[in-house]
Order: structure tokens, then C-alpha cells, then sequence
């Protein structure tokens, strides 16, 4: 497998906290990476380095070749918009937005036609078997569903990893349980590449690969 | 994006009604009263409008010694009449009246008697009013006033005695309350200007020539009312005063050139505004506005800080959530100042329905004091339906100076967006 994301000696601190203290990992296209730690251990902020929603103190992303770390603002959330999908724990959902805007709000800015637009949140609302609730609003939907929304709305521009931040996180076990294996199926099934943060060891096991860290360092690849 | 913001107002309609009702107020406000500051002004001009002239030209003399015979009114001393083709001269009158107005201190009554040329405008305008039988066709005949002719029984044909003359009543006109000097008698300016001139009181109290006249509608191209009126005054700056005061308070001997500015000050006071009046207040409100907004407008962007990291962490650019702020504030800007403007209509029309009265000054509808029981012959209250109308160019300038102070107030709100870190937000929210 080719690497799609190789990280170098990356660093970040967070008021007086080294969160993330030289790391360097590598991703493979396809893979299923799992980030594991306890609270405060670093890997939401190392989450956050990788998919290009922070930035960093020190060190060196690159993204199928190309160096994130000089980006600017703008042209990290373009990059974001075309590579990566994020999903996140409380799900991040617009409240005023039903279920289909929420799935194609990635492309608003885009010039695709409305028409076009929907049809690819549609299909995508339907990779996670959310067909039958496009018009819903997110406080009319479950938890569960809620993250099924998130995962869709990363989907949508198709991109070449997702990343989810302890996407179960805020589920009961048998939900969490649902959506690590949508999140495995859509690894298997379309071989994308996922790298998940977990502070649970079961959920960290269904990984291909896991890396723990701890104090912002990781202690083990 | 627009679909967006409409949905964002929808949705959160409570915390955006606040800015549409400002913006809604201040469209009224600025509105109607620039409507209310033009109405007055052409309310002004009304009882110009009824004799079709922008300046009436008086002199003021002085006070006749005893009440017998005819005599001119001290507002209203003789004008020499060589004056008239040296107005004719200047540029931007496009016509001119005039006439000769005489009180008649008759045994049987006194009579306010004008001398009409009936071929000009002035004329023309008393011969309209005309209810009953025809103009004079001699220097005997005369015109009855409706109001004048009903107290004292005079039917067509009648004779009546002015100042010593019978005249043969050819006709009735109904001028009273429509016209700033109103009669009871109209006369031909030939034969007024004989009474004037054979009246020993008039002679011995002002210096009367036999083709003076003592009052001159000029009719001003609108555009160079102002321009005519100075002309005037330098033309008329020469009184041959003697120093005293007409009861009224004017110099005797002095031109008075009265223009539909002379009106203004009859108008109501809380109306009287101003064009800096107008201007300042606008501004103030355009002011309060544009800060109620930006206030209320970062506050909501407050509360959606989370929506605006989770949509830069999906990929939207500063430019990109600027464009659907901007969007918002634009939509609000334009709810609002269509919600002015139909309150602004709503209220013209409300204001349309009313009326406007103005007192015409002494001076220019002269009555002797002593001689009446009834106030409003001394100062008469002419009414007017109130001239409002809605003035769509200043509307839509408004509907500029909103979207101008919304993009100002999306410029505000900018350095706030791009100010904005998107892990920063969803981590600590």
C-alpha cells in the first residue's frame, strides 16, 4: 500500500500543554488507523494536525504528497473540502439545516447546481441508511442517526480519508457498535481510509493499525 | 447561499426581526419625512398656485386720515405703472397682472374694490369664477362678489355706488376664501384708477397718478423664481420713504415682495423643518441604525460561532461564510426596507387625506380692522388638501444609503469571521 499521509517530528501546544510532542507516523492508502488514548493524552489535537484543522507548532504533513503545513487558512479549508472528511464526537450538526442540507453543506460553496447538489447528499444520506429521514431536522433524530448524518456529510466529496474523532464517543454501546461497522464497511467496501480516535480499547482492536500515545507522545507503532 | 440565508431568517426569525423592524423604522422615517419637509413646501406655494403667479409686488404707504371716499390700503400704495414694462425685462417672468385695490368708504357701506384688467392672466382667473351674468362690458359696470351681494341684496342689473359712481352689476362671481386678495367689487382698472385718482382722501394721504396701480402678479419660470425675486428687490430697492411705520410695522414707502417663502412661516411650526433639520435627523437614524444592527448582528454571530467552525471545518474559506453573512444582512436590508416602504405609503396616504390651512398675511388681503366683526376677514385661513405624495427617487435612494450601510456593516462584521478558528471553536464549544 502507498502512503497517503506521512507525518515527521510534528509538535503542538495548547496554552502551557505540549498536546503533541514529535510525533511521526505514516498512513497507508486504504488503511484503518486507530488513534488511542486516555483523556487529555493528545490525539484529538493529533486528529486535528493530520486533517488539516490545526496547525502545527514544528514538524511536516504531507497529504498524497503535498506539504499541509505551509498552507494558509484558506487554503487548508479548500483542502479540506476536497481530501478529508471529519467526523466528530457531538456529531457537529447545523441545527437550522434538515438532514439532506446538513449531508451537502460541503458543497454549498461549490457552483454545482442545487439540483446536483442534492442528488449527491441523497446518495449519500443513503450509504448510511438514511434515506427515509432527509427532511428531518437534527433535534428530531437519535444519536445514532446524528452520526450517521456526520458520516454521510464526509462522504460527500468523496474524499481520500476520513477522519473520526471518537465518533462513538456519545453513543450507547450498540450504536457505537453500528457505526464502527459502517465505519468498517465503507473501509472494506470502498477502501477508504479512516483514521479513528479512540479512548476504547475494544473499538481501537477493530483497527488494521494501532498507535497509543500518551502525554502527546506516541509509545508504541 | 441565498437559499441558505433565507432558510438562516426563517428559522431564526425572532433574533433577525429586531434588525428588519430598525431597518423598517428608519426606511419610514427617512421617507416621510422627506415627504412631510416637500409637502410643506409646495403647501406653501398653494395660494400662489390659485392666482398662477410666484411673486406678488406691493409697496406700503400711509394711513389714510379719515375713513370717507376711496382710499388705498397702506399695504397697498400706489405703484407707479412705468415699473411694469421694466419687469416685463427681466429674465424668467413669463407674465404679469396687475391691478388696483381700493377700500370705499361709501355712506351705505364700505367696499373693498379691485380694478381687474380682465385680458390678463389676473383677469382671466376673477372672469372663471364668474356665477351669474357677464363681465363688465363699460367703465360703468362692475362685478359682484356672491358673499358681498347676498348681504346687500344686489341682483344683476342693479346699480351700485362706489365712491361717489354708479356701476350696473353685469355680473356675480364667487371669490371669497379661493384667492388671496378677494373683493367685493371688480371693477375695470380704468375706471378704479379714476376713482382713485378723483379721491381727495386718496390724493391728500399718497400722491396718485391716474395709471398708477397698487399691486403685480408676476408669473416666474419655477426654475428662476429666486433669480426674478432678487431682481425684483434691486429693481424696488429705492423707497421714497419718510421714515414712518405702517400699523403693521412695515416702512413706509418700501416694496414688500412677497414669494411662497413668505407662507412658510404661516405654516405650522412642527412642520416647518428645515432641509439641515431633515438632513440631521436622517443622519442620526441612518447612525442608530447601522449600531443597532452591527450589535445585534454580533451577537448572533456570537451564538453561532459553532456553526461557523463546523462549516470551516467542512471546508468553507472566510470568504465563503462572509458571502452568507453577507447574503443574510442583505436579505434583512431588503425585507426591511420593503416593510418601510409600505409603512411609509401607508402613512402618506393617511397624511394625504388631511389639510393644510394657511393664514394669508394682512398685508396682501387687506381689511380695515374697525370695520369687521369677523377675525378671519383680518387674517383668512385659506385650506388646502395636504400636497404629501410618495417621492419614489428619494426612495430609492434610501433603498442606496441601505444596502450601502448593510455592506458597511458586513465589513464590520468581517474581521470577526476571518478572526474565527475552526478547531478553536469546535474544541472548546
Amino acid at each position: 500500500m502507498n502512503e497517503i499521509i506521512i507525518a515527521r517530528n510534528l509538535s503542538k501546544t495548547l496554552g502551557n500543554v505540549k498536546a503533541v510532542s514529535s510525533v511521526s507516523l505514516d498512513v497507508k492508502k486504504g488503511e484503518f488507523l486507530a488513534i488511542q488514548g486516555s483523556s487529555g493524552s493528545g490525539k484529538t489535537t493529533l486528529l486535528s494536525l493530520l486533517s488539516g484543522l490545526d496547525k502545527t507548532d514544528s514538524g511536516e504533513i504531507k497529504f498524497v504528497g503535498e506539504d499541509i503545513t505551509s498552507m494558509n487558512e484558506d487554503d487548508l479549508a479548500l483542502f479540506r473540502r476536497k481530501n478529508v472528511g471529519i467526523v466528530f464526537q457531538y456529531y457537529n450538526l447545523i441545527p437550522t439545516l434538515n438532514v439532506l442540507e446538513n449531508i451537502a453543506l460541503p458543497l454549498f460553496p461549490e457552483s454545482s447546481s442545487k439540483e446536483e447538489m442534492f442528488e449527491k447528499a441523497t446518495h449519500a444520506a443513503e450509504s448510511v441508511g438514511l434515506a427515509h429521514r432527509l427532511n428531518h431536522y437534527p433535534n428530531e433524530l437519535s444519536g445514532g442517526e446524528q452520526q450517521r448524518v456526520a458520516i454521510a456529510r464526509a462522504l460527500i466529496n468523496e474524499p481520500k480519508v476520513i477522519f473520526a474523532d471518537e465518533p462513538t464517543g456519545n453513543l450507547d454501546t450498540e450504536t457505537g457498535r453500528m457505526i464502527v461497522d459502517l465505519l468498517k464497511s465503507l473501509n472494506k467496501e470502498k477502501g477508504l481510509t479512516i483514521v479513528m480516535v479512540t479512548h476504547d480499547d475494544g473499538l481501537a482492536k477493530e483497527a488494521d493499525k494501532l498507535i497509543k500515545i500518551k502525554d502527546g507522545v506516541v509509545t508504541n507503532e | 447561499m441565498i437559499g441558505y440565508a433565507l432558510k438562516e431568517l426563517r428559522k431564526r426569525n425572532r433574533k433577525y426581526l429586531l434588525n428588519i423592524l430598525v431597518i423598517g423604522l428608519v426606511v419610514v422615517l427617512l421617507i416621510t419625512l422627506n415627504s412631510l419637509g416637500i409637502a410643506f413646501k409646495e403647501a406653501s406655494r398653494l395660494p400662489f398656485e390659485n392666482i398662477h403667479s410666484s411673486i406678488i409686488v406691493q409697496r406700503n404707504g400711509n394711513v389714510p386720515e379719515n375713513t370717507s371716499g376711496a382710499v388705498t390700503p397702506c399695504s397697498l400704495a400706489p405703484i407707479k405703472s412705468e415699473y411694469l414694462s421694466q419687469i416685463n425685462k427681466i429674465d424668467g417672468v413669463k407674465g404679469m397682472s396687475y391691478g388696483l385695490f381700493l377700500w370705499v368708504f361709501d355712506k351705505d357701506s364700505f367696499k373693498r374694490t379691485l380694478g381687474v384688467n380682465w385680458n390678463d392672466d389676473r383677469g382671466k382667473i376673477i372672469g372663471s369664477e364668474l356665477i351669474e351674468g357677464s363681465l363688465p362690458q363699460s367703465d360703468t359696470d362692475a362685478l359682484a362678489e356672491r358673499e358681498y351681494a347676498q348681504q346687500h341684496g344686489l341682483k344683476l342689473d342693479q346699480k351700485v355706488k362706489v365712491s361717489g359712481t354708479d356701476f350696473t352689476i353685469s355680473g356675480i362671481v364667487e371669490t371669497s376664501g379661493k384667492d388671496v386678495v378677494s373683493s367685493d367689487v371688480y371693477v375695470n382698472l380704468s375706471s378704479a384708477q379714476s376713482l382713485a385718482y378723483n379721491s381727495k382722501n386718496l390724493q391728500d394721504t399718497e400722491k396718485f397718478n391716474r395709471n398708477d396701480i397698487n399691486i403685480i402678479f408676476v408669473d416666474a419660470d419655477q426654475t428662476k423664481v429666486k433669480e426674478v425675486t432678487d431682481n425684483l428687490k434691486a429693481l424696488f430697492s429705492s423707497p421714497t420713504s419718510n421714515g414712518g411705520k405702517t400699523p403693521t410695522g412695515q416702512t413706509t414707502g418700501a416694496y414688500s415682495i412677497y414669494t411662497p417663502e413668505s407662507f412658510e412661516s404661516q405654516i405650522s411650526s412642527l412642520f416647518l423643518m428645515s432641509d439641515r433639520l431633515i438632513l440631521t435627523v436622517s443622519l442620526v437614524a441612518l447612525i442608530g441604525a447601522v449600531l443597532i444592527v452591527i450589535k445585534s448582528m454580533s451577537h448572533t454571530l456570537m451564538e453561532r460561532r459553532k456553526e461557523f467552525g463546523i462549516m470551516k471545518a467542512v471546508g468553507f474559506r472566510s470568504k465563503d461564510i462572509q458571502r452568507e453573512v453577507a447574503a443574510e444582512t442583505l436579505l434583512q436590508a431588503i425585507i426591511g426596507y420593503s416593510l418601510g416602504v409600505a409603512m411609509s405609503l401607508v402613512a402618506i396616504f393617511a397624511l394625504a387625506k388631511t389639510t393644510v390651512s394657511i393664514a394669508i398675511p394682512w398685508e396682501m388681503s387687506p381689511y380695515p380692522h374697525f370695520l369687521t366683526s369677523n377675525p378671519n376677514l383680518i387674517a383668512p385661513v385659506q385650506t388646502y388638501p395636504f400636497p404629501i405624495k410618495f417621492e419614489a427617487v428619494y426612495s430609492a435612494e434610501v433603498l442606496i444609503a441601505v444596502f450601502a450601510l448593510s455592506l458597511l456593516t458586513v465589513l464590520v462584521l468581517m474581521r470577526y469571521i476571518n478572526g474565527l478558528n475552526a478547531m478553536e471553536v469546535l474544541r472548546y464549544e
